[in-house]
Formats: structure tokens, sequence, C-alpha cells
């Protein structure tokens, strides 16, 4: 305890340095908590927007995975009803996303375009996909319809189909038995990815609807929407089990092309800026520690000759360096949690990533583990810093020391 | 009268130090003694050897050849380590500058040697209060050293070296910043201390009020002692090294 009041008082020595040794520690801090923080936000947005898209999990027959097929839905999954009895029986799914994935065209009678088409399940997936699917038009697909099929357009197709809600259209696309089938829909809703080149091509329609389309009572896969995102590797096992043999069951991941690829990139862009701001950090406590070392080689040399041990000088100034990288990271973090409760209320937008149409909130995720991480990160490498500077000072012989000017 | 053992025995001591290419005999085969509670004072001109032969006797520097004992052991062979610990348990510095640590208060400079040396909270804080008195400097202890005149820094420093009840004290040229009566002051506080707690004091100066009131002299030139005090007239009880 001594020690530390000895240490924090000589702190106070030089208090102008002090201050801009903590305040640079602070802006290192908050600068890598903040930099965290947002590609900590990007990668939660995009593995949420991942999840709600395909599911947590993702169940196909194995050849669906492994194979391409010769005609559509020839690897589809025969009886969804049984499967999906089978998989709700396990207490963390919450929701199932079957899918049925084709192509083929859609027409307005004067123009044909090429479409990405996926059948799906209107009551679980809009649920699931929530925030995720903006409807621009018109409202989002009813398991209860009783009218003609319908489908939702992607906003780019809408446009070049010149279609709106209520439009009729046809869709046209190879069946499962490798012949061409055509079945008039009428435009429900129009939505938006975001992504252009997508919205351009895709459309939804029920599961019903899709099959009709491809003559085939198969669904291409299931998504898993469990109670959270974190439960996806304890269920995956259990979900293996419980589809049995023939399944190949996927994470979210396996899928996440875009996200895997973000993640990748934004890791190494944040990780070498970390590092640079540590490097700075440190080479500025370095430097602070030095100049208190070469001001104190005189003291240290009194010190010493009253019988101070080395290793008990070179911790105060180990000290030294931990009460202020210490300070100034805590100060650090607490203007970063500012900074990040300022944005979530500043409604910042920033502008759309490469691929995309619409922007996104400038938020920053606050992580506790983050938090103390960075915060022990930045205590550590000043106490050891501190200690390698003063470290050889502690050593010089005490006459040499005592005779310093 | 039995003679009483000396703290200190220095035995042919020498040490050389190379400047550059030229090596320089601080001290050259110098032999001393000093008794229990004896101020024992060492004069000579700047290069005399006196500095290094304070070092050595107050382990802060090793001898390249010769012998010392304190309080009868063999301490001139010592590892750093060990010199560390007799030195925090049996030496007391003074020096001339003072060299108090400016962001403790006159308590804490002066309790450092004693928390060093592990003394519990509650009889170091006795301690400190008994010296401070001793010394004068009661109402000034919750103060900086900044905050008091050189007199009143060179007292602490006193006490500092004093506290522990060290067996040697080594103090090169106490009195050097001081004006005539606050080095008569200095000097009657080393001396009666010294006295009472039976401890050797080895002093390097160059002041006449110091010499005078000392119980021994020794003249140093050229690495080498001249002249000790056991020969002179004033020499009160000086014991043969």
């Amino acid at each position: 305890m001594q020690w530390l009041k000895f240490a924090f008082l000589n702190t106070l020595r030089n208090r102008r340095r002090s201050v801009v040794t903590l305040t640079i520690a602070a802006m290192g801090t908050a600068a890598m908590l903040l930099a965290a923080g947002f590609a900590e936000f990007t990668y939660e947005s995009l593995s949420e927007s991942a999840a709600r898209n395909a599911g947590h999990l993702i169940v196909a027959r194995s050849e669906f995975v492994e194979k391409e097929e010769d005609v559509p839905m020839q690897y589809g999954i025969q009886n969804y009803a049984a499967l999906r009895k089978t998989l709700l029986a396990d207490a963390e799914v919450r929701y199932l996303l079957p899918h049925i994935q084709f192509s083929g065209l859609i027409s307005n009678g004067d123009k044909s375009v090429v479409m990405m088409g996926t059948g799906i399940d209107p009551d679980s997936e809009f649920l699931v996909k929530g925030p995720f699917l903006k409807i621009t038009a018109g409202g989002v697909l009813s398991s209860t319809r009783t009218g003609a099929p319908q489908v939702m357009l992607g906003e780019g197709l809408a446009k070049s189909l010149n279609a709106h809600p209520g439009s009729s259209l046809t869709l046209l696309a190879s069946t499962s038995e490798n012949s061409l089938n055509a079945v008039d829909v009428e435009v429900k809703g129009i939505f938006s990815t975001g992504i252009p080149d997508y919205d351009k091509r895709s459309i939804y329609t029920d599961i019903d609807t899709a099959q009709k389309v491809l003559l085939s009572d198969r669904i291409s896969q299931v998504g898993i929407y469990l109670a959270s995102m974190e439960l996806s590797d304890t269920a995956r096992p259990r979900i293996e089990k419980l589809a049995g043999n023939g399944f190949t069951v996927q994470n979210w991941q396996d899928k996440a092309f875009f996200y895997r690829s973000v993640r990748d990139l934004y890791n190494r862009i944040f990780g070498g800026l970390g590092g640079i701001i540590a490097l700075i950090v440190l080479f500025v406590i370095g430097n602070a520690m030095s100049m208190a070392v070469i001001e104190r080689t005189r003291e240290i040399g009194t010190l010493r000759a009253l019988g101070t041990a080395p290793a008990q000088l070179t911790r105060v100034f180990s000290m030294e360096g931990a009460i202020l990288g210490g300070l100034g990271a805590v100060l650090g973090g607490a203007s970063a949690l500012l900074i990040s409760i300022f944005l979530i209320f500043a409604g910042i937008q920033m502008p759309p990533a490469p691929g995309y149409s619409t922007g996104y909130p400038l938020q920053v995720a606050i992580n506790p583990i983050i938090y103390l991480i960075v915060i022990a990160l930045i205590v550590a490498l000043s106490t050891l810093c501190a200690m390698l500077v003063s470290r050889r000072s502690a050593r010089k012989p005490i006459v040499e020391a005592l005779g310093h000017v | 009268m039995k003679t009483p053992s000396p703290v200190i025995r220095l035995q042919g001591m020498s040490k050389t130090y190379r400047m550059g290419e030229v090596r320089v005999h601080a001290l050259i085969e110098a032999s001393l003694a000093v008794a229990p509670g004896e101020l024992l004072a060492l004069t000579g001109p700047s290069g005399s050897g006196k500095s290094t032969l304070l070092n050595l006797a107050g382990l802060i520097d090793t001898p390249d050849a010769g012998r010392y004992l304190l309080d009868g052991r063999d301490v001139s062979q010592l590892d750093e380590h060990a010199r560390t610990l007799l030195r925090r348990d049996a030496i007391g510095f003074i020096f001339q500058g003072f060299n108090l640590v400016p962001v403790m208060t006159v308590a804490d400079n002066v309790d450092y040697p004693l928390f060093l040396a592990g003394v519990d909270a509650p009889m170091r804080k006795q301690r400190v209060a008994e010296i401070l008195e001793k010394v004068g400097l009661s109402e000034q202890a919750r103060r900086r050293p900044d905050a008091l005149s050189g007199g009143q820094r060179q007292r602490v420093a006193v006490a500092r070296a004093l506290i522990k009840r060290p067996r040697l004290v080594i103090a090169d040229e106490p009195t050097a910043n001081l004006d005539s009566h606050t080095a008569d002051q200095i000097i009657t506080l080393i001396h009666d201390l010294c006295q009472v707690e039976g401890t050797a004091c080895l002093v390097a100066t160059h002041d006449e009020r110091m010499t005078t009131r000392c119980d021994r002299i020794v003249s140093m030139r050229d690495g080498c002692i001249l002249a000790d005090g056991l020969d002179t007239p004033h020499v009160a009880h000086a014991t043969a090294a």
C-alpha cells in the first residue's frame, strides 16, 4: 500500500506530463474500444441478418449440400411434415423456415425477366425477418390466402416489370419432371433488401405456389430459428441426431459468405489499427516513464543507498505506469461508453456499403468483455513498458546514480 | 578499561577507476577503524579519495583489494543483495544536497528506512515522532521538503539517517550548503545523536567548524591516508586500525 501511495505521488511530480500521458492513453483506449465496438456492431447486424434469412441452423438432404441438382428439387426433402414434427420436438427450436429455391422467368405479358424465387412459409418467415425486410409497397404474403397465388417482388424487379401490388404476372420455371410450367400470380407486395442486385431478381412466394410451379411436393431445405444465436453450436448435434441419416445440418456461418468476408476484412483492418494505437500508447507511456526515470536517477541512487532493492524500485515505476495507463484506460472506456450511448440516440447514418443501396446506422456495440480486455491490455502494456524502461536504471551502480546531474 | 570493538575496520582497501585509457587510483591501501559513538572527519582536497572511502564504507561501491569488517563481519565480498540488506539495516546516509524525496512529507521521508526494514506501522509512527521531536521538526512533519529551509532539510536527512539506529552513519559534506549558525546546529545534532546511540560516524568535510567538533580527523591526499587523528592532540578516543 505504501509503495502504491509512493507511486501515485510520483505521478503528480510533473502533472502536465502525466496529464498528457493519461490523455493519450485515454484517447487510445477510446479509439480501440470504438473501433472494436463498431466492428462488433457490424458483425452482430450481419450475423442477425444472415440468421434471420436462412435460420441459425439449416437442415437439408446431404446430396443437396454436396451435389448439383440435374432437375429442380432432385435432392429436396420429401416428407417435410414429418421432419417438421421431429424438429419442433426440440425445446430450443422456435421457428422453422422451410425454403424452396427455384429460378426461371417472370413475365408481365410484354416483358419477361430472369428471377430467383424462394418459396416460404409466410407466417414464420416474416415473423423472423422482422425489421430485416423492408416492405416498400403492398403487404406481406399470408398463409391463409384464398384467391390467386401471390408473390412479393424485389424493388428492382417490380420496377423492371412495371408491377405494383395487385398486378398480375406469370411465373415460368423448369419443373422437377424436366418440363416447363407456368403459373399466374398476383403481386402482393414489394420489398427491398438493400442489395440492388438481389432486388432486381428475387421474388418470394408461399410453399404451395412454389411446389405448384415446380410440380413437386418437396422442399429444398429447412432453416431452424433458435431461441438465441449462442445456442447454435450446442443445438447442432441434437438437431443432427433428430434429423437422422441422410441429412446435413449446417450452421448459419457456413452459408453467410458476406458475413465471413466482412469479418475477415474488418478483423484485419481494425486489428492493425488497434495494434498501431497500442504502439502509440506504449510509446507515449514509455517516453514519459523514460523521462521520469532519467529525472529521478539521483533519487534512485539515494533510495538504493538507503537499502531499497532494485526490484522494489522497478515495482514502484511499474505501478506508476499502471496508474497512468489504468486511469487513462478507465477514462477512455468511459468516453467510449458515452460516445456509444450518444450514437444510439443520434441516428447518424453511414453511407451505403459497396453493393448496397441503403446506408446503415452508425452504432457502436457496448460489449463489457471487450471493455475489460482493452482496459486490461492497456494497463498490462503500460505496466510492462514502465518496468522495462526502469529496470536498467534501478540496477545502475549507486555511485554513478548519485553522481547523475 | 577495555577498548570498545570498532564498528568498522578497513584494512588495505584500494580502489581504481578507469577513465577512458587512464587508470585512476582513487584509494590506495587505506586502513582505518571507527569506534562506536566516534565522529571521524575525513579531510583533504578534491580527488583525495574521501568520497571513495565513504562509498566503500557505506557499501555503495566495492573495493578492488582489502578487507572491510563491519561489526567484526567481513563484508568486502558480499553480493549486491546482501549489501543492500546491510545498508538497509546498519548504515545511515547524510548527503550534501539533502537528497530527500520531494513527493514525500517530512514524516514519510524519515519513516522510509523503517518501512524498508519492515517495522510495523505503530512502532514506526512512534519512532518518527520521537526523532522529529529530537531534531525539532515535529511541527513540520506533514510538510513537504520544498517548504523547508536548507537547515531544516538537513535535519530531516539526519533524522532519516539515524531513525533506524544504524551502526554507521556516512555523511558527505553535511554542512557544505548551510550557513554558519545552521551548520553548527547540524554538527551538534549529528554529534549528540551518534554519541547517544553509539553510532560510528564517518564525515567527509572541508568545514573547519565540523572538524573541530569531531573526535578524530583523518587527512587524505592522492588516495592515501596522510595522517590519522590518532596522532593528533585533540583526539578523544580513537581506535587504531
